[in-house]
C-alpha cells in the first residue's frame, strides 16, 4: 500500500502568546512542531505499513526549516519526505495550499491512500484535507477515529459525529482526515532521526517548477482569500458566581434568566 | 542541500518524551523505589540504548555528543532513569559490544539495545574503589576457562541485571596489569546479588553487592585481550566522566526551571520573591554555573567525537558540572523555603539526587589532585 501523509510544521501554540498591542502571535523562541493531528495521521500510516507493507511518503509545504518535520516523520518510520518549498508558495490560503499539495500528489502519483490531520493548530480551518481530495477527485472521509479494515480496493473506517459515529466504506484511493482518538503516536527512533539528517537522507525539495505550477497560481498571488487583520477578540462578557446551596442557587439562576428574557 | 541538525532534532525529540512521559511520572517512580521497567522499555523502543554504536551492528549510529544530549534531557526529568540509561548505553554494554562473541552479541547485546535485557557494570569492591589496583575478585585460569571468587559492591542494576561486565584480577602480582573484564549472564551458578541498598537519592536505582562463589565461566567470557582491562577501562573513562557531567547539567536545568517558576509564583510582602535581589543572585549563579557546565561538557564531547585525548577536559567538566548540580540542588531548596523540605515538591529530589553524581566516574577528591597535576603541579 502506498500512503501519502500530509504534514504541516506549526508553532507549538500551547506556548504561543498574543502581543496585546498588535494582536499578533509572538513566535519568538517558540518551537516548531509537527501539527498534533498530523502526528496521528503519521502513526496511522506507519501502523498500516507494519500490517500490510508498502511505502509511506510524508509531504509538507513550508519554509526550509520545515524539513525538521519531515526528518521527525522519517524518525517515526516514514520512508520518504518531500518538502514543497519556494518563495512563491509563501502566504498561501487554504485554496492555494490545497492546489499546491494536490499538484505535488499528482506528481508523486500511484497512491492508495492520503492521510492527514483533521486541522492544524495554527489556522484551525480543517479545509486542506477536504480541498485536496476535491482537487484530486477522490473520496474523502473526515474525522476518522478508527480504521477497521483495509481491503484491496476499499477501506472501512469510523467517523466521529457529535452524537455518535458513522461507519463508512469507501473506495481507494481515498483521503482520510484523522482525529487524536485514532491512536497514540510513537516517538521517533533516534537512529531514524540521525539517518534523516544525513546528506543521503530520502528527503526531496520541490519548488514551483518541479510540480509544474505557475507562480501566479500559488502562494499569496494564487490565494482567493486575504487576511486583512489578525486580532484577539475583546472579552466583553462578565461572569457571575451565584453563591448559596444548590436549591437557592437554582432559584436565583432561573430568576436572572427570566429577568433577561432568556427563558 | 537542506538537512536537519541531528543534535537539535534528537534533543527536541527526547525533551518531548521527558516532558510528556517522564516528568509526569517522576515522583511516583521515585517513591516506588523499584526498577522503572516500563520507562526503561519505552526508552529502549526509541533506540536510545544504541546511540553510541554503529547502525550496521545494532546501534543508532550516533556519537558521544548525542549520547550526552540524551543523558542531559533524561536527567532533567529523573536522575535515576537517566543513570540507568547512561549505564545501558555505555559501561554496561561497551565491552560486550567490542569483545563479545557473535553468540553473546545476538543473545545479550542486541536485546539490550532494544531494552529487553538489563546490563550492569561492576568495578568497586569493599576494599577497592578509586584504588583499582586493590581489586581482589579473582578469576583463576583453568583448562576449561576461569573460576571466579570475590565480591563486588555498589553494583548499579545488581539485583535486576540480565548480564554483568565485571572487572576481575587474574594475577594479583601484576596489580593493575592483571585486571581484566569478564562477562557473566545472571543465571551463572555461584553468582548472587544481595538485596538492593536503601539509598539517599536516585531511589529507583537498584544498587547491591554481587558475590562470586566458585563461578565457572568459559574462556570466551574474558572481554578483551588478557592484561588489557585497565587500558580498556581508560578507553571509556573520559566518556564516563563527560556523561556524568551531562547528567549534572540535566539536574541543574530542572532545579533552575523550578526555581524560576516558583520565584514568579511565590509572593511575600506584596510582591513575588523574584523581585528580591537575594533570590535573583541565587538564580543568576545557577544560570552562570549551568552555562559554564554546558561549555565544558560539550567541549569534551566534541573532543571525544574527534578522537582527541581529553581526560583532563572530561574530568574538569565532571568536577565543575557536578559541583554546580550540588549547589543548584541546595539553592532550589532554599528558594522554595520550607516547601523545599516537603516531599511533595521536586526540589527535595534534586537535593538528594545530586549526591549520586559525586561518586561515579571518580570522586572529586581523586579528580582535584589529578587536575592540579595536569595543569603543572
Amino acid at each position: 500500500m502506498r500512503i501519502i501523509v500530509l504534514v504541516k510544521q506549526v508553532p507549538d501554540t500551547t506556548e504561543v502568546k498574543l502581543d496585546p498591542k498588535t494582536g499578533n502571535l509572538i513566535r519568538e523562541g517558540i518551537e516548531s512542531i509537527i501539527n498534533p493531528d498530523d502526528r496521528h495521521a503519521l502513526e496511522a500510516a506507519i501502523s498500516l505499513k507494519e500490517k500490510t507493507g508498502g511505502k509511506i511518503i510524508a509531504l509538507s509545504m513550508g519554509p526550509p526549516q520545515a524539513v525538521d518535520a519531515l526528518s521527525e516523520a522519517i524518525g517515526m518510520g516514514v520512508d520518504e519526505g518531500i518538502l514543497l518549498t519556494d518563495r512563491a508558495f509563501a502566504g498561501a490560503d487554504t485554496w492555494a495550499t490545497s492546489f499546491t499539495l494536490g499538484k505535488a500528489v499528482e506528481k508523486i502519483g500511484g497512491f492508495d491512500l492520503i492521510l492527514c490531520g483533521r486541522q492544524a493548530i495554527d489556522g484551525d480551518t480543517a479545509q486542506i484535507g477536504p480541498q485536496v481530495a476535491d482537487y484530486l477527485k477522490i473520496p474523502q472521509v473526515t474525522y476518522v477515529f478508527e480504521i477497521e479494515a483495509v481491503r484491496k480496493k476499499s477501506i472501512l473506517v469510523k467517523r466521529r459525529m457529535e452524537d455518535g459515529y458513522e461507519r463508512i466504506q469507501c473506495e481507494l484511493p481515498a483521503l482520510l482526515t484523522v482525529i487524536g482518538e485514532l491512536n497514540t503516536p510513537r516517538y521517533a527512533m533516534v537512529g531514524g532521526l540521525i539517518d534523516a539528517c544525513r546528506e543521503k537522507a530520502p528527503i526531496k525539495l520541490w519548488n514551483a517548477a518541479d510540480i509544474g505550477v505557475q507562480t501566479c497560481d500559488v502562494g499569496l498571488e494564487g490565494s482567493l482569500t486575504h487576511v486583512i487583520r489578525t486580532f484577539a477578540p475583546k472579552s466583553q462578557r462578565q461572569g457571575e458566581m451565584i453563591e448559596g446551596d444548590a436549591e437557592a442557587a437554582a432559584k436565583s439562576l432561573i430568576g436572572k434568566l427570566k429577568e433577561n428574557s432568556l427563558i | 542541500m537542506i538537512r536537519s541538525n541531528p543534535e537539535e532534532l534528537i534533543r527536541k525529540s527526547i525533551a518531548k518524551f521527558v516532558d510528556n512521559e517522564l516528568i509526569p511520572s517522576a515522583q511516583e517512580i521515585d517513591e516506588k523505589g523499584e526498577f522503572p521497567m516500563e520507562m526503561f522499555q519505552k526508552i529502549g523502543k526509541m533506540g536510545v540504548f544504541g546511540i553510541r554504536y554503529p547502525k550496521n551492528k545494532g546501534g543508532a549510529g550516533g556519537n558521544t555528543t548525542l549520547y550526552c544530549i540524551i543523558c542531559e534531557e533524561l536527567a532533567r526529568g529523573l536522575m535515576s532513569v537517566a543513570a540507568i540509561t547512561a549505564m545501558q548505553c555505555l559501561m554496561g554494554t561497551n565491552f560486550l559490544f567490542h569483545f563479545g562473541t557473535k553468540e553473546m552479541h545476538e543473545k545479550y547485546f542486541l536485546p539490550a539495545m532494544r531494552g529487553e535485557k538489563i546490563s550492569c557494570f561492576c568495578l568497586t569492591e569493599p576494599e577497592a574503589g578509586s584504588d583499582l589496583g586493590n581489586v581482589s575478585t579473582l578469576a583463576k585460569k583453568t583448562d576449561k576457562g576461569f573460576v571466579v571468587n570475590g565480591m563486588k559492591t555498589w553494583v548499579t542494576n545488581g539485583p535486576v541485571a540480565d548480564f554483568y561486565t565485571v572487572l576481575c584480577q587474574t594475577d594479583p602480582a601484576k596489580k593493575l596489569r592483571g585486571l581484566n573484564f569478564f562477562f557473566f549472564p545472571k543465571d551463572t551458578p555461584g553468582l548472587s546479588a544481595s538485596k538492593a541498598f536503601d539509598l539517599l537519592g536516585t531511589r529507583t536505582t537498584q544498587i547491591s553487592e554481587l558475590a562470586f562463589n566458585e563461578v565457572h565461566i568459559p574462556h570466551e567470557y574474558m572481554l578483551g585481550q588478557e592484561g588489557q582491562g585497565l587500558n580498556n577501562l581508560l578507553s571509556i573513562l573520559s566518556e564516563i566522566r563527560t556523561m556524568t557531567a551531562a547528567l549534572a547539567i540535566g539536574l541543574q536545568r530542572a532545579a533552575l526551571d523550578d526555581s524560576i517558576r516558583y520565584a514568579h509564583e511565590r509572593a511575600q510582602f506584596g510582591r513575588t520573591i523574584s523581585k528580591y535581589q537575594l533570590i535573583q543572585a541565587k538564580i543568576a549563579n545557577m544560570a552562570v554555573n549551568l552555562e559554564a557546565s554546558k561549555l565544558l561538557t560539550y567541549k569534551a564531547t566534541r573532543m571525544i567525537d574527534n578522537k582527541e585525548e581529553c581526560l583532563k577536559e572530561a574530568s574538569i567538566a565532571k568536577y565543575f558540572a557536578t559541583e554546580s548540580a550540588c549547589k543548584a540542588g541546595d539553592e532550589v531548596t532554599r528558594i522554595f523555603g520550607a516547601y523545599g523540605y516537603s516531599m511533595e515538591y521536586s526540589a527535595q529530589r534534586y537535593y538528594r539526587d545530586n549526591r549520586f553524581l559525586l561518586y561515579g566516574g571518580g570522586t572529586h577528591e581523586i579528580l582535584q589532585p589529578n587536575i592540579a597535576r595536569w595543569v603543572g603541579l
